[in-house]
């Protein structure tokens, strides 16, 4: 009697919802944490705000490797797309204009492309490769930049406030996070991508050509994050060669974990990473505020990293792990 | 035993086909066999035979050398792809890695046919989802189309992959009502007793979709749900079997596939050596559900009990548990007197004595190392400094030559790397270093594999005097021959259990070697 | 009966690990002599020394990790962490603090290797995160500030002349050859090359393969650490920024060296080669005047490079 009445209360479909994505609870607990510690600062427009725009540049950062982590392999490149992509702006502005804002998207798939071909054609792991290649376009940004900042003006009017108290790149992002949920989850392209991340000999076996669509997830991965940069190209200063920050760095890959796409592949995608970017920015907007030391933060966010890739990589018995 | 099949309403036939690998191995020499309308087909031989170098002929994966392909009666060409051989009709389901677990099974089915859902770019699920609920209604196929084939049951698996075969050619072949011909590469292999009598009785249900060609290696089961069956050995077609026209036993199936000229086996070795009555290991109800029961036996100092059975009735399991690869369930491992954790790393099972080989070489060799260090890797104790652990090259060096002298391998140095040596001279070294590591118990799971009959004999040499030295061995094989040269007892299994105890005269009766 | 291997191509393919990286450092040599005579002056040479021994210190740590078929990220993380401790409590501990210092970073090795064997987690991800936690954690101890090292002992470590040489060089040459002894003539680098080689196989075997790998890590860690001590002692100073854009170099020069990503074969001896390659690289390009920014370019295309030409494509079917 008593268990079909609280059955009544929750519905299963909620349950199952949670069991599937934990990371809801851990958003809600998060977010309830720090409303209750620090309501007058967390729970403010300004805050809150910040929160969305902050969500909005992780996110746009997290769709490309999103899509390449459910093929089983890392996509690192984005940094380095954005930094060299910039500064590739600013090299372009005198002869182009305003179109040079799309130099960006040109070399986010071309980058996506090339890294694409050398890991299928030559096998080398995803994640030396891209993070070669980001050290390299990091290194190609400094030398074009000429060591200096280079500030870009006359991009103002992608971001510029059009709707009250939501921040204009929120709605720049809603088409981009739609079609890369819409390709993941409603095409063919998406099926293929995910049926490689969970059993890349039975998709080959299946007749699939894995090498081509491994190539699409990369070009994919350097189209959005190159749309991505394009967006937030004004908003985040406009050309400057940054240092090389771990801990940045990895924040998309944090977001794209804690959403509950495993590493190696076969499940989750950039719908699930939507929401592991959320919970991480709720999560470090919270620490922000508290008097917790920044540096202290950076090792909270490692922590975070390494916790949710251990509860994540749970079920791999059997499966050898290098 | 007859060798050809009049064939007047064959739906598939192949004729006299050949294929060579690098023009030195005869993997099919002139192979013909045939499927009818709506029945199962066995195509039976050891690992090696080339069944399913054959099949994949059939399916396109590669051309064969010579030979014709007969489609309802007409000569048409080898397909050369997956994809043509679907549009004619063909389609496999292979042994392994065949399922991607994170897909829905309508997506599973569906997978490389998309093309025929998709609306601008957007694939039409709902219609897919009905089409998937109606293929596996009318295959008698118990599942949600919407789950993951990784929550599916293993049999259930099993079954989607079979449906999903059925389709791939529906929906590829230009003319319709085309009856499909699915290959089944080993399908029961993953499965355990009960999802195979599952699968089975799907199966015979299935027969009046599809025909299907069943390859396998477990005796009963072929007897049992083919109707007919080709027997293959060393890529020829050795007999074929119809089981409506006369009764087959289960040994002449054993010596078709097995058969060889008793006279390959010289040497009279001595099998019978004195048995201590010192008990090295005890068995006590080991349990594993799905696997086996009640295993219970001892094993005694300087024997070698052989463990019996056709494929899958648990013989395997049995001794993977006992090198700490598989773990038990219930029961009781006792090794000089300490009893066994369940579950338990391959190394702490060699602490206690046991070592473990497998015929497979592939798995546990080094092959870009020499010889001498693929010895040396198990006996790193015997080669090191008296006072420091360093290793003596010269010590190590004079091992592996020890080794290479008494089995007889046949390579340029101790030095030679592995990758470079045949098969049997592999395995050799493989064996090397358990014969100088002398474990108390040695289990050999498919010691002699594929490898020639030279190399077997040295092997077998070497294992008797082992055994004479008092160490215990545990067989597992597929081949009878080695049982009855190297046991002195034989247990022999069937669906996990112990059925019966031989003495090797016994059991050469019952075998007929 | 053996044969002669003949000079032919298919010897030069096969050996291609072995004679390219000599090859290289050759031509290197004899290319920035060419462009500047004083290149292998005196002051030349022992700035070359400086730079060279501390990093191949921590390359041949890394070396190990890499022979068995992972990747270690927190190398640079722990090198500055041991480094900063080294620098920050020398007032308190007196030399004491390099036992902390190795400690510390053997600490986190031990995590990394039971990250990696206990919960499997790719060593990769494993060790960034771990690199992250570090960077963290020493970004908060030393507060971002510059420290200054005038420690006379400590500072002798390194910067004792010896023979014409600071004495860091004959450190760092030492632990190369205690890392080749290890590596050939011990089980340990036996073992080491087996779970490289075949882990099924190296599981079937006598050893305990999960403790090993978490030793290998602690390895890699205890010899970041002494990296870390060296550097300091020879740099006398250092703040956060340092060490921050070594992983690319210093994964570069071991497969420069011919170990492969793939695990197994390769080893300490070889990365001596890679690490002269890296190192002279750099200065070179230094004396050329070339920005650090085409510097990284290049060890970013050598790192992928290399890794094209080592990874032994004949034991793995599909890589991600």
């Amino acid at each position: 009697m008593k268990r079909s009445s609280r059955n009544r209360l929750i519905p299963p479909v909620i349950i199952r919802t949670l069991k599937n994505q934990p990371v809801i609870i851990a958003f809600i607990a998060v977010f309830v944490m720090f409303s209750i510690l620090y309501p007058d600062r967390f729970l403010s427009l300004l805050n809150l705000k910040t929160i969305l725009r902050q969500f909005v540049t992780l996110t746009l950062f997290a769709m490309g490797p999103s899509i390449v982590v459910v093929t089983g392999s890392l996509d690192l490149s984005y940094v380095g797309i954005w930094m060299l992509g910039g500064v590739l702006v600013w090299l372009c502005m005198p002869v182009l204009g305003l179109f040079s804002i799309f130099v960006i998207l040109l070399l986010g798939v071309t980058t996506g492309f090339v890294i694409g071909v050398i890991q299928t054609k030559a096998k080398i792991p995803s994640f030396i490769l891209t993070l070669s290649l980001l050290v390299t376009y990091w290194g190609l940004t400094a030398k074009l930049a000429g060591g200096y900042p280079r500030i870009v003006r006359g991009f103002e009017f992608i971001t510029a406030p059009l709707i009250p108290y939501i921040p204009t790149t929120f709605l720049w992002s809603i088409p981009i996070i739609a079609a890369a949920v819409f390709i993941m989850k409603y095409t063919k392209i998406g099926t293929y991508l995910y049926a490689i991340g969970s059993n890349e000999e039975g998709a080959q076996l299946a007749g699939i050509n894995v090498d081509r669509y491994k190539i699409l997830a990369f070009t994919l991965s350097g189209l959005f994050t190159g749309i991505g940069s394009m967006i937030l190209f004004q908003h985040l200063g406009g050309s400057t060669p940054v240092e090389l920050k771990l801990n940045t760095l990895v924040w998309p890959l944090v977001a794209i974990v804690l959403g509950g796409t495993p590493l190696m592949g076969g499940s989750g995608g950039p719908q699930r990473t939507i929401l592991g970017a959320l919970t991480f920015t709720v999560f470090y907007r919270g620490v922000y505020l508290s008097p917790l030391h920044p540096y202290s933060v950076q090792l909270l966010v490692g922590l975070l990293l390494i916790v949710s890739i251990i509860v994540s990589a749970r079920g791999l018995k059997g499966v050898t792990i290098t | 035993m007859r060798m050809g099949i009049a064939m007047d309403d064959s739906l598939l036939e192949v004729k006299g086909v050949s294929k060579t690998f690098g023009g030195v191995v005869h993997a099919l020499d002139d192979i013909s066999l045939a499927a009818r309308r709506n029945e199962i087909v066995g195509v039976v031989g050891e690992n090696g035979a080339g069944k399913s170098t054959l099949m994949k002929i059939l399916v396109g994966v590669y051309p064969p050398d010579k030979g014709e392909m007969y489609h309802k009666g007409e000569k048409v060409p080898f397909p050369k792809n997956p994809k043509e051989a679907a549009k004619r009709g063909i389609s496999i389901v292979y042994q392994e890695k065949g399922v991607i677990p994170w897909l829905k099974v309508y997506q599973f089915l569906f997978l490389g046919h998309e093309d025929k859902y998709v609306k601008f770019y957007r694939l039409q699920t709902d219609e897919m989802k009905k089409n998937a609920r109606a293929i596996l209604d009318e295959l008698h196929v118990k599942c949600d189309a919407e789950v993951f084939m990784h929550e599916l049951p293993l049999s259930t698996q099993k079954m989607v992959e079979i449906a999903r075969a059925i389709l791939s050619v529906r929906l590829e072949s230009e003319e319709d009502g085309t009856t499909p011909i699915i290959i089944l590469d080993e399908p029961t292999a993953p499965l355990n007793d009960e999802e195979r009598r599952e699968l089975f009785s799907d199966l015979l249900k299935m027969k009046k979709n599809a025909s299907f060609f069943f390859i396998s290696h477990i005796i009963p089961e072929v007897r049992e749900f083919t109707d007919r069956v080709h027997v293959l050995r060393d890529g020829k077609l050795v007999a074929n079997y119809d089981f409506s026209e006369e009764k087959i036993a289960e040994e002449d199936l054993f010596r078709a596939i097995v058969g060889r000229e008793s006279s390959e086996y010289i040497s009279k070795l001595e099998v019978n050596g004195r048995r201590s009555k010192a008990v090295g290991l005890t068995a006590k109800n080991l349990t594993k559900k799905g696997h086996y029961y009640d295993i219970t036996f001892d094993l005694h100092e300087g024997e070698c009990v052989g463990v019996f059975g056709p494929a899958g009735s648990g013989k395997s399991h049995i001794i993977r548990t006992i090198a700490g690869i598989m773990s038990f369930e219930e029961g009781e491992l006792i090794v000089k007197g300490q009893k066994l954790k369940a579950s338990e790393l391959p190394h702490m099972r060699l602490r206690k004595g046991i070592g473990y080989f497998s015929g497979e070489t592939g798995k546990e060799l080094f092959l870009n190392w020499p010889i001498l260090k693929n010895i040396s890797i198990v006996n790193m104790q015997k080669i090191l400094g008296k006072f420091i652990p360093v290793i003596n090259f010269n010590a190590e060096r004079k091992m592996a030559q020890r080794i290479v002298h008494r089995l007889r391998i046949r390579a340029p140095s101790v030095n030679t790397d592995c990758y470079s040596l045949s098969g049997g001279n592999k395995q050799k070294v493989s064996v090397g270093k358990w014969v100088e590591r002398k474990p108390e118990i040695l289990l050999l799971d498919d010691p002699t594999i594929g490898i020639d009959v030279g190399a077997r004999e040295d092997i077998y040499e070497v294992l008797s005097e082992m055994k004479k030295s008092g160490i215990s061995m545990i067989l597992v094989s597929d081949d009878p021959k080695e049982y009855s040269i190297l046991c002195d007892r034989i247990m022999f299994i069937l669906d996990g259990r112990i059925q019966n105890v031989l003495s090797p005269d016994e059991f050469r009766k019952v075998v007929g070697t | 009966m053996t044969t002669r291997p003949s000079l032919s191509w298919e010897w030069l393919r096969r050996n291609m690990t072995t004679v390219g990286p000599i090859v290289f450092v050759v031509a290197v040599v004899v290319g920035f002599q060419m462009m500047n005579p004083f290149f292998l002056r005196y002051q030349g040479i022992i700035s070359l020394v400086y730079s060279m021994s501390y990093f191949l210190v921590a390359a041949c740590g890394l070396t190990f990790v890499i022979m068995t078929g992972s990747f270690d990220f927190s190398v640079p993380s722990l090198l500055k962490l041991s480094a900063l401790l080294c620098v920050l409590y020398i007032e308190d501990l007196g030399l004491w603090v390099i036992p902390l210092a190795l400690l510390a970073c053997v600490g986190f090795g031990f995590i990394n290797g039971l990250l990696l064997a206990k919960f499997n987690v790719p060593s990769f991800m494993a060790t960034l995160g771990v690199s992250i936690v570090v960077e963290g954690i020493a970004l908060y101890l030393s507060k971002g500030f510059l420290r200054i090292m005038d420690d006379k002992a400590f500072r002798s470590l390194a910067i004792t002349f010896i023979a014409g040489l600071p004495s860091v060089f004959y450190w760092g040459m030492g632990i190369w050859l205690i890392s080749i002894f290890l590596a050939m003539c011990t089980p340990f680098g036996r073992r080491t090359y087996a779970v490289g080689g075949n882990l099924i196989g190296a599981v079937l075997s006598d050893m305990n393969t999960v403790r090993h790998r978490i030793y290998v890590f602690m390895l890699s860690g205890f010899f970041a650490g002494l990296a870390g001590i060296l550097y300091m002692a020879q740099m006398g100073g250092g703040s956060v920024e340092m060490g921050a854009d070594m992983a690319i170099p210093l994964f570069a020069s071991v497969v420069a060296g011919g170990t492969a990503l793939t695990g197994g074969v390769g080893g300490p001896h070889r990365t001596l080669l890679g690490v002269i390659i890296i190192t002279w690289i750099q200065a070179g390009m230094n004396m050329l005047a070339i920005g650090r920014d085409i510097q990284m370019v290049t060890f970013g295309l050598i790192a992928i490079g290399m890794s094209i030409a080592t990874i032994d494509r004949r034991r793995i079917k599909i890589i991600k």
